[in-house]
């Protein structure tokens, strides 16, 4: 049932090429979720989000700090590898400066035709945020239409919001069926699923969801769920990490990070301008914590009551290796949790995924989650 | 010829029967077996009580490992392993023991043992292995509450320790003793990597420290080391240590007094918690399985 966003997930740089080819378009590889993807679509260019490998690689030191988190340098491995090669533009919005450098590399090592760094503002709950990204988006859409040759009209900004928000929207109806006692669909699942929606034309990806969610509702699966568990982290796409936990009588029920819930959460809403419509939903949407900076804790509300919803039993922390930003919200964000009567297990990824070392504390938590199963 | 290389690192295997029980008396019998990265340690408990153990260094293959240990628990005994009727794997081998019939963490399995060999009063449990080490936060009954494991480095782990035994041409029984035999506390040398360290160690040798006061400086890294990660999951009174370097006073007494707190003594041989708690897990499974 899932095979087809697996597929995908696995097939990316391939799928890219052959939309290339089969549609004559320009394909933009950006990094990090807040990149105005409705603007995107909107000009007929596939955005492709960047993602790591999961392989060693020794083509980074020479372009980033060995204390740089592993996915900005798994991601720099890939640009210098060549496998994002076939890309026509390249864009950041801010959020990290570990992933700006991967950026910044790329424009010195690698430039594409179109190289674009969009500011965005950090305090996303200031009164002055919406302007100023509205103002932001306007600058960017007048270089993208100069990169094309081709007007954004208001016609095409509503397509592009239309695309997505169906993207979002069906994605929510599927994240829905993870709270029932059974769920029909595993978190890895679940990952090739959100994943694959920031590699592929999400016009596909839709028609790929409703046919999914025809079959789901009624789907049997032959395993257990086991302890209900919440991912939280960074970008997680360590597939492997989390077949592993999944294999132990466990499974995901939710999530937050980058490369789940949280790039796809809210949807646009209406309204006459645009931009101010757009710049509403990525300034709202459940935020990074590099962008979670007042002490109104918006993101961890939005995972508490995920956590609740989902009657998760116990939450896996992971943070990718020296992400400042997260490393300063896990203790926060641990006694959230533990307030809450939900235990929680910290975990530090690196580029290649120790599984037997992850293995034994995994199976060491899960064995303190249902503790009453031991002899005592 | 060339002369044959000593391996300073190497721990006396032992085994033992306790005289006191006969086991054909006894209602329940049953076995743990921890198959650690560096030692295996197979236990039989009568009715709860340790009635015989062996403790190996581990082979190349988790399941021989395992047999031979368990093998060598039964020698002389009259046991044969089907009079073992519940059998608890555990270690970093523990899905790859033959005998077992569940696979139980060392986490759980060291928790529990400490319970046994320290009583239900320690809350704070310190499992220094061979590759890794557990800071292990327990109940009354010697249930997990938290615990934190170390990162990929092997530095405050056992298998250091045996690097630096062989560095120092040292035996690994004596190399405790003799970091003791200082007159002044060296400043700790990296506690980072134990390559690091090896190498700072090596540097200083080179500057004529003698031999007792680089120990002295690796077993306050050691020390160091892992009192982070217990302070990390948070040190509550009583305290423990679990595994071979439990018996490197070395370590023991310079965490002691970084911690202000002395670990309690133990009454078995440190390196069998593991082993220990799993056969008891064993004997609560196979209970609960006759009530069936």
């Amino acid at each position: 049932m899932f095979d087809q966003f697996k597929n995908w997930y696995e097939n990316r740089h391939e799928y890219a090429k052959e939309w290339k080819a089969k549609t004559g378009g320009k394909v933009m590889a950006y990094m990090c979720t807040y990149v105005p993807e409705e603007i995107l679509y909107a000009a007929d260019v596939l955005p492709i989000r960047v993602y790591g490998s999961h392989e060693a690689s020794d083509l980074t030191e020479q372009h980033i700090f060995g204390m740089y988190c592993p996915f900005c340098r798994d991601c720099v491995a890939q640009v210098m590898e060549g496998r994002y090669d076939y890309a026509d533009g390249v864009m950041i919005s801010q959020s990290c400066l570990h992933m700006r450098q991967v950026y910044s590399s790329w424009e010195i090592h690698k430039p594409t035709e179109f190289m674009y760094y969009m500011p965005f503002p950090i305090a996303v709950e200031s009164k002055h945020a919406r302007p100023h990204l509205a103002a932001e988006f306007k600058i960017f859409i007048e270089a993208v239409e100069k990169w094309t040759g081709k007007k954004i009209t208001v016609q095409d900004l509503d397509r592009g919001i239309e695309i997505l928000n169906k993207n979002r929207e069906l994605m929510r109806e599927v994240y829905k069926l993870r709270l029932l006692d059974n769920p029909p669909l595993t978190g890895v699942e679940c990952m090739h699923m959100t994943s694959s929606s920031q590699m592929v034309d999400k016009r596909e990806h839709n028609q790929a969801l409703e046919k999914l969610l025809k079959e789901l509702p009624s789907r049997k699966t032959d395993r257990e769920t086991g302890i209900r568990l919440m991912i939280v982290g960074s970008e997680c796409d360590d597939i492997e990490f989390m077949e592993m936990v999944e294999s132990l009588n466990s499974t995901f029920v939710a999530d937050d990070h980058c490369t789940g819930s949280r790039a796809f959460w809210n949807s646009v809403e209406p309204e006459e301008d645009r931009l101010l419509a757009i710049a509403k939903r990525y300034l709202e949407r459940p935020p990074c914590p590099t962008k979670d900076a007042t002490k109104n804790f918006v993101r961890f509300h939005h995972v508490m009551e995920m956590a609740k919803e989902a009657k998760v039993e116990g939450a896996v922390i992971i943070q990718q290796k020296f992400c400042d930003p997260h490393e300063i919200d896990i203790p926060l964000l641990r006694k959230r949790f533990e307030d809450n009567g939900i235990r929680t297990y910290f975990l530090e990824l690196d580029v290649t995924v120790p599984i037997g070392q992850f293995k034994i504390r995994i199976e060491a938590f899960l064995e303190m989650l249902r503790a009453d199963e031991l002899p005592f | 010829m060339a002369e044959e290389k000593k391996e300073y690192w190497r721990w006396l295997e032992s085994r033992w029967t306790n005289p006191n029980i006969n086991w054909r008396q006894a209602k329940i019998i049953t076995g743990g077996v921890d198959v650690g990265s560096v030692s295996t340690q197979a236990v039989i408990m009568a009715d709860g009580d340790l009635y015989a153990f062996a403790n190996m260094r581990t082979g190349s293959d988790s399941p021989n490992s395992a047999r031979n240990a368990f093998n060598w628990a039964l020698e002389g005994t009259g046991m044969a392993e089907t009079d073992v009727k519940y059998t608890v794997g555990t270690g970093y081998g523990r899905v790859n023991v033959p005998m077992a019939k569940k696979a139980i963490t060392e986490i759980a399995c060291h928790a529990r043992g400490a319970n046994f060999m320290y009583g239900p009063t320690v809350r704070t449990v310190l499992d220094m292995g061979g590759q890794d080490c557990k800071a292990i936060r327990i109940d009354d009954k010697g249930k997990v509450e938290s615990f934190l494991m170390n990162d990929k480095c092997a530095a405050g782990t056992g298998r250091g320790m045996e690097v630096f035994s062989d560095l120092l041409t040292i035996s690994i029984n004596d190399v405790g003793k003799m970091s003791m035999e200082v007159d002044v506390e060296p400043e700790p040398v990296s506690s980072t990597c134990v390559i690091f360290a090896k190498t700072e160690a090596t540097g200083l040798l080179r500057q004529g420290w003698a031999k007792n006061k680089v120990l002295a400086a690796y077993c306050r890294a050691m020390a160091g080391r892992v009192n982070e990660l217990l302070q990390r999951v948070g040190v509550v009174k009583d305290f423990a240590i679990t595994g071979g370097i439990a018996k490197n006073i070395g370590v023991v007494s310079r965490l002691e007094n970084l911690l202000g707190l002395k670990a309690l003594t133990p009454r078995h041989d440190t390196q069998l918690a593991g082993a220990i708690g799993a056969a008891l897990f064993a004997k609560g499974l196979l209970e609960k399985d006759l009530k069936k």
